[in-house]
């Protein structure tokens, strides 16, 4: 049986076996619990009220109509839509996400596709149309021929997005369960295209889709997102959430935010994340924005002088966080002053037994924590770096700045 | 000194509520608005005051509906048209829309074009300079900066008020006529029935709506933020109304007491700043005249592409590329090319066109008030936040009172 698409289905008679209009079809319905991608149902609205026409009793369906293997008298009436996925309501002209290809777009219609199982149709959702194609039949149905319509639009190229790479956006918590909506596909997308989704929604569908997300991805998204929606995301959240994004993500940014937070959320924050991490972003948290200390990680992994390859090998296996702050390893003296810094490209060569301290690249680079941001950005020019260690006023080592800091920096006042 | 520090912080304080609502009643008093409360004031002396008062309260009312929508919402108005009423409705409304706003695009290149033709610039080479130049602006660079500065000069409408002040109307006949209701035999007028639709539709223009509610949302305004969002929008709504009224005193007491019925010329239009500037009156209006089309020319291409964009489900923002963006950047473009070619259209009245889409404004503004009302009344979208009972009454009165004047407008054309 040739495809139909949803705006085709709605408003169509429904027949009973003796052929008499028995009522319109009003919404199409999919039990998620069942079966994601099959209607489970029609609704069609009688003269006694709206009727449930379930898969077994639909005996045909196109051509204008659908015939029901059962009277009319038979048909139970629509008690609630709880637990059902109405595709008129709930998907028809509503923002979806495009899992695979990475953007929210809007629905124009969905294309459903009918198959003969034991004497009676079954439904399935193909795709839903984003396009031209869907948007000029609807906007055409009823006023232009029908014949000429159907030559109209296999003129028109489809764009539409196979219904699995179809996420769905529901903002009521209970609902999303009842629907069997997760958003497992988008949680593997590379965090700067979540942050990219996330940013094109109403603040409401945001809260919802990163409500989803676990802690550890919704962290190095939110790290990518808009600091301005990033305020307003974890405004939303209740603060034992949030301290829980907040341990996941790098220290410096963490710090960052915070710092936009209204002091009394960011206290809540603070007091609720575990000791070792709140420690570590009250530091950061006490240096200004603007300052090589402000951008600086505290994230990084440092020696002793003595140290050999192979116990810089053996603290990078079991090493937690995040991998841009590694291009460099750090050798400091046992007054944790900084000695130098090892490449990872000068570690991988070398051999097992030889101590860091033969390794540290030349001329030694590092800078104050009261520099400026002109002044980073110039040592990264002059030096090629990829990192830059920061030292406190006796010379110790106190954080790290890594070459993606420098480049958001660069390109927020382009 | 202390009180010249309090003073400064009243200045801040001031200037930092001035927001996307007082952005959007300014941006309103452009070319059309100019130019139709100028021949408002110069054909029926003080006779149109009388629409000030209540159009205030509906600019009020509408535009505090449009910002509470977006704050709560978080979405654009042609969105929230779509989500609701589907694709078929939400066609027909972006086709109208684009339509009245290219108009109203033109009237900005006639602007643009009348007030450098006072410098003796002609708009060959004015009117494609300008567009280029708004084109650019939004295209290529950034529009936050020069939105301040065309801000500013947009003080420019307080001589207006001056000027309507040196120009020692007759105030007591003033003040009556505004707040009198007009006489029935008045609207047997079509002129004049023409100029009050066209008021009404230069100071509450559908494109504010879409325009308003966006930049809520852009600036990520929500349900809490709300309230110093709404100061903005009365502060907006109570300015764009009082220079309107000074333009048509102005014009009353200048262009109307010395029988000068009809403006045909921006040079026409100009005497009635001469109480303030003089001789150098041309001067004055032709600055002012020009900053106010330039600000809308950049704003309202721009607002159309994205709402008709956001409602149809294409991909916009200038921060797309070209070919990812298609119809957003055909349909900006498109806007602001034919706008300016249909100025340079040889013998075309510009200033009839500028005053007539305003009526077009006017016109349009209860389908769209009709939208607003039918969205912001339901508790599933607005939770808590739906219209009060004065709202309702308010927005739905003036959404009835339009369909009636454009209805009469018909009958006595």
């Amino acid at each position: 049986m040739p495809g139909l698409a949803l705006s085709e289905l709605l408003g169509v008679p429904v027949l009973d076996p003796a052929g008499a209009v028995g009522g319109r079809v009003r919404e199409v319905a999919v039990a998620p619990q069942e079966d994601t991608a099959r209607v489970a149902c029609l609704i069609v609205r009688t003269a006694t009220g709206d009727c449930m026409l379930g898969r077994d009793v639909l005996a045909a369906v196109g051509g204008g109509t659908v015939r029901a293997a059962a009277l009319t008298a038979d048909w139970p009436p629509f008690v609630g839509g709880e637990g059902l996925l109405l595709l008129e309501r709930d998907l028809l002209d509503q923002q979806i996400i495009d899992v695979h290809g990475r953007k929210v777009v809007r629905v124009n219609d969905v294309d459903l596709y009918p198959e003969l199982i034991n004497q009676h149709v079954v439904l399935r959702i193909g795709e839903v149309d984003v396009g031209a194609r869907g948007a000029v039949r609807r906007l055409l149905q009823g006023v232009v021929p029908l014949r000429a319509l159907r030559a109209l639009l296999a003129r028109i190229p489809q764009r539409a997005i196979p219904w699995e790479f179809v996420d769905l956006i529901e903002t009521d918590p209970a609902r999303r369960v009842k629907l069997k909506i997760s958003h497992d596909r988008l949680a593997k997308l590379h965090p700067a295209d979540i942050a990219d989704i996330l940013e094109e929604l109403a603040p409401a569908e945001r809260e919802a889709v990163f409500e989803t997300l676990d802690e550890e991805t919704a962290a190095d998204a939110l790290e990518e997102i808009d600091p301005k929606l990033q305020v307003s995301i974890m405004e939303s959240l209740d603060s034992d959430r949030a301290a829980d994004i907040m341990e996941e993500m790098n220290p410096a940014a963490a710090a960052d935010l915070l710092g936009d937070l209204s002091e009394e959320t960011s206290e809540d924050i603070l007091e609720e994340m575990q000791p070792a991490e709140r420690e570590e972003v009250s530091e950061l948290l006490e240096f200004k924005e603007n300052t090589a200390a402000g951008r600086m990680t505290t994230d990084y992994l440092y020696f002793a002088s003595s140290a050999t390859v192979e116990d810089a090998i053996q603290a990078l296996g079991s090493y937690e966080g995040a991998p841009e702050t590694l291009s460099a390893l750090y050798v400091v003296d046992h007054d944790e002053k900084l000695v130098g810094s090892v490449s990872l490209a000068s570690l991988a060569l070398a051999r097992e037994e030889t101590r860091l301290s033969a390794l540290i690249s030349q001329p030694i680079i590092s800078c104050p924590g009261s520099a400026g941001e002109q002044e980073v950005v110039e040592l990264f020019d002059k030096y090629n770096l990829l990192s830059l260690p920061v030292v406190d006023e006796q010379g110790r080592l106190a954080g790290v700045i890594s070459a993606d800091v420098v480049i958001s920096l660069l390109r927020s006042k382009l | 000194m202390k009180w010249l520090k309090l003073w400064k912080v009243r200045i801040l304080l001031f200037l930092a509520v001035l927001g996307p609502g007082f952005i959007t009643a300014n941006v309103d008093n452009d070319a059309g608005g100019i130019y139709t409360y100028s021949l408002a004031g110069a054909r029926f002396g003080y006779l149109l005051l009388w629409t000030i008062i209540p159009m205030t309260f509906a600019l009020i009312v509408v535009q505090e509906m449009s910002a509470r929508m977006g704050a709560v919402t978080g979405k654009g108005l042609s969105d929230l048209i779509r989500e609701e009423f589907g694709l078929r409705i939400t066609f027909f409304m972006m086709v109208a829309l684009v339509l009245t706003n290219f108009f109203n695009v033109v009237a900005e290149f006639a602007g643009v074009a009348t007030s450098l033709e006072l410098f003796g610039l002609r708009p060959y080479y004015t009117v494609p300079v300008a567009a280029l130049l708004v084109w650019l602006l939004v295209v290529k660079g950034n529009y936050k900066t020069v939105e301040k500065i065309f801000l500013v000069a947009s003080f420019f409408y307080l001589a207006y008020i001056v000027a309507g002040i040196l120009s020692h109307p007759k105030w007591d006949e003033a003040l009556i006529r505004t707040v009198t209701p007009p006489t029935q035999s008045l609207f047997s007028d079509s002129a004049y029935l023409y100029l009050t639709v066209g008021i009404i539709g230069a100071t509450i223009a559908p494109w504010m709506q879409f325009y308003l509610q966006s930049s809520i949302v852009e600036k990520g305004i929500t349900e809490r933020q709300y309230r110093a969002a709404r100061i903005d929008v009365f502060v907006g709504s109570i300015f764009a109304p009082i220079v309107a009224a000074f333009i048509i005193v102005a014009c009353a007491a200048t262009l109307y007491v010395h029988g000068l019925h009809q403006i045909n010329s921006a040079a026409d239009a100009a005497q009635a700043l001469r109480p303030l500037a003089g001789q150098y009156a041309f001067l004055l209006f032709a600055a002012g005249l020009f900053n106010a089309s330039l600000f809308a020319a950049s704003i309202l291409p721009l607002s159309t592409a994205y709402t008709v964009c956001e409602g149809m489900g294409f991909e916009s923002g200038v921060d797309k590329k070209f070919h990812e963006a298609p119809f957003f950047y055909w349909l900006y473009t498109i806007l602001i090319v034919a706008g300016a070619g249909v100025t340079l259209w040889p013998g075309i009245p510009l200033l009839k066109v500028a005053v007539f889409s305003q009526v077009l404004n006017g016109v349009l503004l209860p389908f769209v008030l009709f939208f607003m009302l039918r969205l912001i009344n339901k508790p599933e979208l607005m939770g808590s936040y739906t219209n009060s009972r004065l709202d309702n009454v308010v927005a739905w009165s003036t959404a009835v009172v339009m369909i009636l004047l454009s209805l009469a407008l018909l009958w006595t054309l």
